[in-house]
């Protein structure tokens, strides 16, 4: 009898825990494919999500080219089809790259994107489209998060080797996983003058290729002055491939001119001082001279200038010398270049692409997926403003499930 | 014992039941869970690599090492480094031919692992042409004029932004295609020889179409500029225009704002100004119109009534479904919507014996947008004279001139088509990943 009431005893005891450890193991099995599921249905989506970015011009279909709000969201080039995305609507999107600027003259925030020193663009909160405004377009508010990153495939690194006599560039050319090699490469040499009253500039343009290593050379003889200020842009392109590099010299590094865009519809863009927005405390601001210019990209990939009106003027430091206006008069991409000059013989050049091909910035815009639990991503292969892009979506969802016992 | 026993067989066969769904419930690789997605990147890939028709050429040049080298470059500089590659071409075949013939390759591994993608994007070689051969207006119906008004020494008003010489020159573009004889009218005086019933260049002069590329003010030959056109503020002008319109059974073509609003002669009218500080014009203002229309309908001349055209605003009127057919048709894309101003009223049609050729953009609240009047006397069927009035505010867009002036005369097009074998080649990129499975 006690045999028997032991013999009981153990086997229920056993049963039960054998039961609890076999629903545990069963359950996070269930568990898994049920993530997989959910994983899985992100990927999905983040795959429709991208091509119904890049795939539709939005609502207006030019809104990149306006300041209204859309009311659909949408990136691709509104005068093409398949995966050519608008260099203008790339432009209004809230960078998440740099952090916004703060321009006291007119009261406003700027989203700032800027690529090295003397390359800006800044562009009014007020015009651009904000990340919760793009969710609720999309109608993933509150489901989704996501960040877009639109990335140039081909970097062309310029470096200076040689100061003057002769003023020597060494430049190196690579795609994502491979360097362009024989590339074409067409460049265009713009150097400052700082005599008579107003800075001005002289264009100097040529062609040479890569060698098997993507690697080139550039040499100008007639550049003798070490502290002479120029900028230097190179179209690199080889088989439908076509990148974008850029550097510059100053002899002004500190007071120079800065471009806001301000109103997208208009093309207007306020030159300010630097002191006004950075070196603040400096107590010996100087007044700037300035000359603008626009310069499109053509289909030989030249740049040709375009006359702007009121393209000179000057700026100063402080409450009693305003900001001043140019206007950019085509919807065309290019590259407002804007010579100043401090004194005699100290100025420089600064860059602003107008269309964010023109001189290949890179756009990120959305959330941050770092803190995220997943995050599915993928990729498409793009022309913006016939510059080569990598557009990646990174997806993930909101809805907060995570594995279970 | 014997119910420990059975609880240890009972706990084997759980097992054995965990193990075989263990077995058959394979979840999948994490890769797969959020797999790179080869096809959407391979067609993006291609379509990037003949963004310059560069992909096109190559398909064409098989034996061409130099341009084949550059796709390999290229392709292997586009792709992310952990990406294979395989780049076919095949020719495209017709008949009773093997559909697909290989005629290039070119990969960078040797094999694309287990699991790969592909896809496919078709060519055509750069010796093909796709011809348009276009219907001549007036060809068969006798006519077939276009005058374009250029005249250089008159000035344009509510065509901010452009100068009629510009306009006159996209619309030549635009238009000459279609129309038997194209014209342009380069200065007043050749436009009095027209009005004097007399040809420029050989051309038929009746049944022509007439488009003034100088918005709301009309160029006014210098033998006009006196009494008695100028009466009126020269609507008398404008009632003389009515005439030769009705005589000729021309086609008069208002692209902007007011018809007949301003005349202009800057040789005639040196220090005189249109009220609003451009000078070599007079303003004419509502009268113009009116005046027009008289004359048209082979009334006496005067200037009394009421104003015919409106200046409410009208924003987003609408493109006509026959006009946004013919923008399909035609290949020319004007936004659908746009703001008019200076609509013309419907209630005119029978004031002055109108009767509605097309409307170009659909009326609203009794006004009509844009619209083409053919003037057809009372008892009769013949149209004897026409107007095309654009109502619309500043800036003009001379693509919504042509649309109106296609879709009224509705000039076919014969579209030449090729078929023939070696036009289309088909290229199909593969990709996969590095470490495959």
């Amino acid at each position: 009898m006690v045999s028997s009431t032991i013999d009981h005893m153990v086997a229920v005891t056993v049963f039960l825990a054998a039961t609890m450890l076999f629903i545990g193991l069963f359950n996070q099995t269930i568990q898994t494919a049920v993530i997989y599921q959910r994983h899985r249905a992100t990927a999905t989506k983040a795959s429709d999500l991208l091509d119904n970015m890049l795939l539709s011009p939005g609502i207006p279909w030019d809104w990149g080219k306006s300041d209204v709000v859309p009311t659909g969201f949408g990136l691709q080039d509104p005068e093409f089809t398949q995966y050519k995305v608008s260099p203008f609507s790339l432009m209004r999107l809230n960078s998440e790259a740099g952090d916004p600027v703060y321009y006291y003259k007119t009261g406003k925030s700027y989203s700032n994107i800027t690529v090295g020193d003397k390359n800006f663009l800044l562009v009014s909160n007020t015009s651009v489209l904000e990340y919760s405004s793009a969710l609720q377009l999309l109608g993933i508010n509150n489901t989704y998060g996501f960040q877009l990153t639109m990335t140039p495939i081909v970097t062309v690194e310029i470096t200076q080797e040689q100061a003057a006599s002769p003023l020597r560039f060494s430049l190196d050319v690579q795609g994502t996983g491979f360097p362009l090699a024989n590339a074409e490469i067409t460049y265009c040499l713009i150097t400052v003058s700082l005599g008579g009253g107003s800075p001005s500039f002289n264009s100097n343009y040529g062609t040479a290729y890569t060698d098997a290593e993507g690697s080139a050379t550039l040499v100008f003889n007639g550049v003798t002055n070490p502290n002479l200020s120029y900028a230097l842009v190179a179209y690199a392109h080889l088989g439908g491939l076509v990148g974008v590099g850029y550097t510059e010299r100053v002899s002004s590094g500190k007071q120079y001119v800065i471009p806001f865009v301000d109103d997208f519809s208009e093309g207007r863009i306020l030159i300010a001082h630097s002191y006004d927005i950075q070196y603040y405390e400096d107590q010996h601001p100087a007044e700037i001279k300035y000359n603008a210019s626009f310069l499109f990209l053509a289909e030989d990939f030249t740049l040709r200038e375009m006359p702007l009106e009121n393209s000179a003027g000057h700026v100063n430091y402080g409450d009693g010398s305003p900001y001043e206006v140019v206007n950019i008069p085509t919807d065309n991409p290019g590259i407002l270049v804007i010579t100043y000059k401090k004194s005699a013989n100290q100025g420089g050049v600064v860059m602003m692409p107008w269309g964010i091909s023109s001189l290949a910035f890179p756009i990120v815009f959305g959330g941050d997926p770092s803190k995220q639990e997943w995050v599915a991503t993928d990729m498409r292969q793009v022309t913006v403003g016939g510059i080569a892009y990598r557009a990646q979506l990174s997806l993930w969802s909101l809805e907060g499930y995570q594995v279970i016992g | 014992m014997m119910r420990t026993i059975e609880v240890l067989i009972v706990i084997i066969i759980i097992t054995g039941a965990f193990i075989a769904a263990s077995f058959f419930a394979v979840l999948p690789w994490p890769r797969q869970v959020s797999p790179m997605n080869l096809r959407r990147l391979s067609f993006t890939t291609l379509q990037m690599l003949d963004s310059n028709y560069d992909l096109s050429i190559a398909a064409f040049e098989v034996d061409n090492d130099t341009v084949w080298g550059q796709l390999q470059v290229a392709l292997s500089a586009s792709l992310p480094p952990n990406v294979l590659f395989n780049l076919t071409v095949y020719e495209v075949g017709s008949g009773t031919q093997q559909l697909y013939d290989m005629k290039a390759s070119i990969s960078n591994a040797e094999s694309l692992g287990a699991m790969s993608d592909a896809s496919s994007y078709l060519t055509a070689s750069s010796n093909v042409t796709f011809n348009t051969v276009p219907e001549k207006i007036g060809e068969q119906t006798g006519g077939g004029t276009l005058y374009i008004l250029n005249c250089s020494d008159a000035n344009g008003w509510w065509i901010t932004g452009y100068t009629a010489q510009s306009l006159a020159q996209d619309l030549y573009k635009l238009l000459s295609p279609y129309f038997v004889d194209t014209v342009m009218v380069q200065n007043t005086a050749q436009l009095a020889t027209i009005l004097g019933g007399n040809d420029l260049q050989g051309e038929t002069h009746q049944n022509a179409v007439v488009i003034n590329t100088f918005g709301e003010a009309v160029p006014i030959p210098s033998a006009y500029c006196q009494s008695p056109y100028s009466d009126g503020g020269y609507a008398r002008y404008s009632y003389f225009l009515g005439q030769k319109v009705r005589e000729f059974n021309w086609t008069w073509c208002s692209i902007v704002g007011y018809p007949f609003y301003y005349v202009s002669n800057t040789a005639a009218f040196p220090t005189q100004q249109n009220d609003w500080g451009i000078y070599g014009m007079r303003q004419t203002g509502g009268v113009g119109s009116i005046a027009f229309f008289r004359g048209l309908d082979n009334q006496a001349y005067g200037t009394s009534g009421s104003a015919v055209t409106d200046s409410g605003d009208r924003p987003n009127v609408v493109l006509s479904q026959d006009a946004i057919e013919a923008c399909n048709y035609y290949g020319i894309y004007p936004s659908i919507y746009q703001t008019s101003t200076r609509a013309l009223a419907d209630s005119i049609r029978g004031t002055y014996h109108l009767s509605v050729g097309m409307h170009i953009f659909n009326p609203v609240g009794g006004y009509n947008p844009g619209t083409i009047y053919n003037h057809v006397s009372a008892g009769t069927s013949t149209i004897t004279g026409s107007l095309m009035a654009l109502g619309l505010t500043r800036t003009p867009d001379i693509r919504l001139t042509g649309v109106g002036l296609l879709s009224y005369y509705h000039p076919r097009l014969y579209r030449s088509e090729y078929t023939a074998y070696g036009t289309s080649r088909l290229v199909v990129l593969q990709l996969g990943l590095v470490g495959g499975a």
